[in-house]
């Protein structure tokens, strides 16, 4: 009978292999990025990033359009969910009780494992249309005459869409994360605000200002979130690589440009690499963003629950 | 209360109420939607809708989504058992040792797994196995589905066991069983129902997901094909390949499939709460 610590020593390396693959598999994405990427940048140099063309029959590429619309969408997302997820949030901790309150929250999960693309069908079939005709068009119409709303919106696919279903979509993610933050603060602040007759609003303001980093851990993971989203964006982005500095024109986000370049991309030089270069960006921010915000989720988390 | 102080946190909870209600419009919508366009295919096109093969562009009949549905199902088969053992290792591991550096780097990678955008691990599965294998195949589509949906099958796994109070474990090791046998006989029965609906949310991921296989699978609608080294379709890539199509019956399927894989999708949701409420009594 082998002894406990040599028990222990088999029970570990029997379970290292599954994470070496883990590992690997997690090294292997980051690699093939690099390697892929590597190609282009190099022979463009910054052109790759400080132009904007997509010319595969040329060889020229240029992805400050795809960058600009990524950054400008996962922003709108992250504004749309921000509003929305914080009402969810303390509407179900702070007003619902029982057994309405269960239900809020099996909604919120049903929403965030939904396949996204059903969110992308019914963006570009109901949500473009309906925000081109009630928000769109009034604002291109009344306040034209500023640069973010000066194209005329025909089809509804914008930067704009794609950025408001992206936050519909990530909604459920944010809203998991505050409310999870929401309800884990001690209920001796609850009770305190209680004790001293704070209204409801006051009592949100006091509970919401104590957990502010972890409200700020849940807008940059859901920002991580909204700039890998590649379905929604892709129908609804519009599909233009020109650079604009309207939000309501049609653009490109660096997954919805993948999705659509990549099938053919092996039939010329550079294509590919130059994809890769898109996806490397997309990749090191999605990564930096989300390790910023486990860190500050866990270092808020072990200093609020003393 | 002061009336002004009153009237502010009325208006306060109406603001918060409407963003509530704002927030799960679009879920009461979308499905509203999906039934009202969905269901018209599929009454058109009956049962031939799960037999047969998807029209041609120009075709005045609906036609089905068998080869989608074959190749989601031969997805899911070859995908969900890896999956689930690599989660389930990798998660006793991290629960075994936390301290051991390896047990660390597991759960940072993770979680970082989790926020790398699946189209790109579509890209890489691309250029690791399409590429030397010189075909698309279901096989590599299910290597990326792995990818995936390890993060969360990991996530899900490793907060299962760690709900098991430790004083358990001491029980078991008290009366002389090995940390193994321990896990075995007493922590894994006892997470067992929670960890069964972890494994019902990955199978609910893997079958929605889209922007991971799209590179890999290779899109076989010409038939029913079974073979994992051979091209595949799935649901969710014939709805965004035939929602961008500009042909309306190609739109109309689009949205029969939307349904279907919506009812699978809320049956395994449901079959998962069932699970939990179970829990709790």
């Amino acid at each position: 009978m082998p002894s406990a610590a040599r028990h222990d020593k088999l029970l570990f390396f029997s379970l290292v292999p599954s994470a070496v693959t883990l590992l690997g598999m997690l090294a292997a994405v980051i690699v093939v990025v690099l390697n892929g990427s590597w190609r282009s940048i190099a022979d463009f140099g910054l052109d790759l990033f400080s132009k904007s063309v997509w010319i595969p029959g040329a060889e020229r590429y240029g992805l400050l359009g795809p960058l600009i619309g990524s950054i400008t969408s996962s922003l709108i997302a992250v504004a749309v969910s921000l509003l929305l997820s914080l009402s969810f949030s303390i509407f179900a901790s702070d007003i619902l009780r029982g057994r309405a309150r269960d239900l809020a929250s099996s909604l919120v999960e049903l929403m965030g494992g939904m396949p996204t693309v059903i969110y992308a069908l019914w963006a570009a079939q109901y949500l473009a249309p309906a925000l081109r005709d009630f928000l769109m068009a009034p604002l291109h119409g009344y306040l034209g005459f500023i640069p973010l709303f000066s194209e005329e919106p025909v089809t509804g696919y914008s930067v704009f869409t794609a950025g408001v279903a992206m936050g519909v979509a990530t909604v459920p993610y944010v809203s998991f994360l505050m409310t999870e933050a929401y309800s884990i603060l001690p209920s001796t602040y609850r009770e305190a605000c209680l004790g001293i007759g704070a209204s409801r609003l006051e009592t949100a303001k006091i509970l919401l200002s104590l957990c502010r980093p972890a409200l700020l851990a849940s807008l940059l993971l859901g920002l991580a979130r909204a700039m890998g989203e590649t379905t929604i964006a892709a129908m609804t982005v519009g599909n233009s690589m020109k650079v604009t500095a309207c939000i309501i024109a049609s653009g490109y986000t660096v997954p919805a440009l993948v999705a659509s370049q990549f099938g053919d991309a092996s039939l010329y030089v550079y294509s590919e690499s130059a994809l890769y270069a898109a996806s490397l960006v997309i990749l090191s921010a999605a990564l930096a963003l989300s390790f910023v915000g486990l860190s500050l989720l866990s270092r808020w988390r072990s200093r609020i629950l003393v | 209360m002061s009336r002004a102080r009153s009237l502010k946190d009325k208006l306060f909870v109406f603001a918060v109420a409407a963003g509530f209600l704002l927030a799960v419009a679009p879920l009461f919508h979308l499905a509203v939607v999906v039934f009202e366009r969905g269901i018209p295919a599929l009454v058109e096109s009956g049962l031939g809708f799960f037999t047969d093969g998807p029209p041609s562009p120009l075709s005045t009949e609906v036609g089905g989504i068998a080869p989608a549905i074959s190749g989601s199902l031969i997805l899911l088969a070859l995908s969900l058992p890896i999956v689930v053992l690599i989660a389930l290792f990798a998660s006793l591991l991290t629960l075994e040792f936390p301290g051991n550096p390896v047990s660390k780097a597991v759960d940072v990678a993770a979680r970082s797994f989790a926020s790398v955008p699946t189209i790109v691990v579509s890209m890489a599965v691309y250029s690791l196995v399409v590429v030397p294998a010189g075909r698309f195949s279901a096989l590599a589509g299910a290597v990326a589905l792995v990818m995936v949906s390890l993060p969360y099958a990991y996530t899900s796994f490793s907060t299962a066991l760690r709900s098991i109070p430790s004083t358990y474990r001491e029980a078991a090791y008290f009366i002389a069983m090995k940390r193994w046998t321990a896990l075995i006989r007493v922590v894994i029965p006892m997470a067992k129902k929670q960890m069964a609906s972890g494994v019902l949310m990955t199978m609910a991921r893997i079958v929605g997901e889209t922007a991971a296989i799209m590179f890999v699978v290779g899109r076989f609608r010409a038939g029913i094909q079974v073979l994992p080294d051979q091209p595949v379709d799935a649901i969710p890539l014939l709805i965004f390949d035939y929602a961008l199509a500009p042909y309306p019956v190609f739109h109309k399927v689009a949205w029969g499939a939307a349904l279907v894989l919506l009812l699978s999708y809320a049956a395994v949701f449901v079959a998962t709460k069932m699970l939990v409420r179970e829990v709790k009594l």
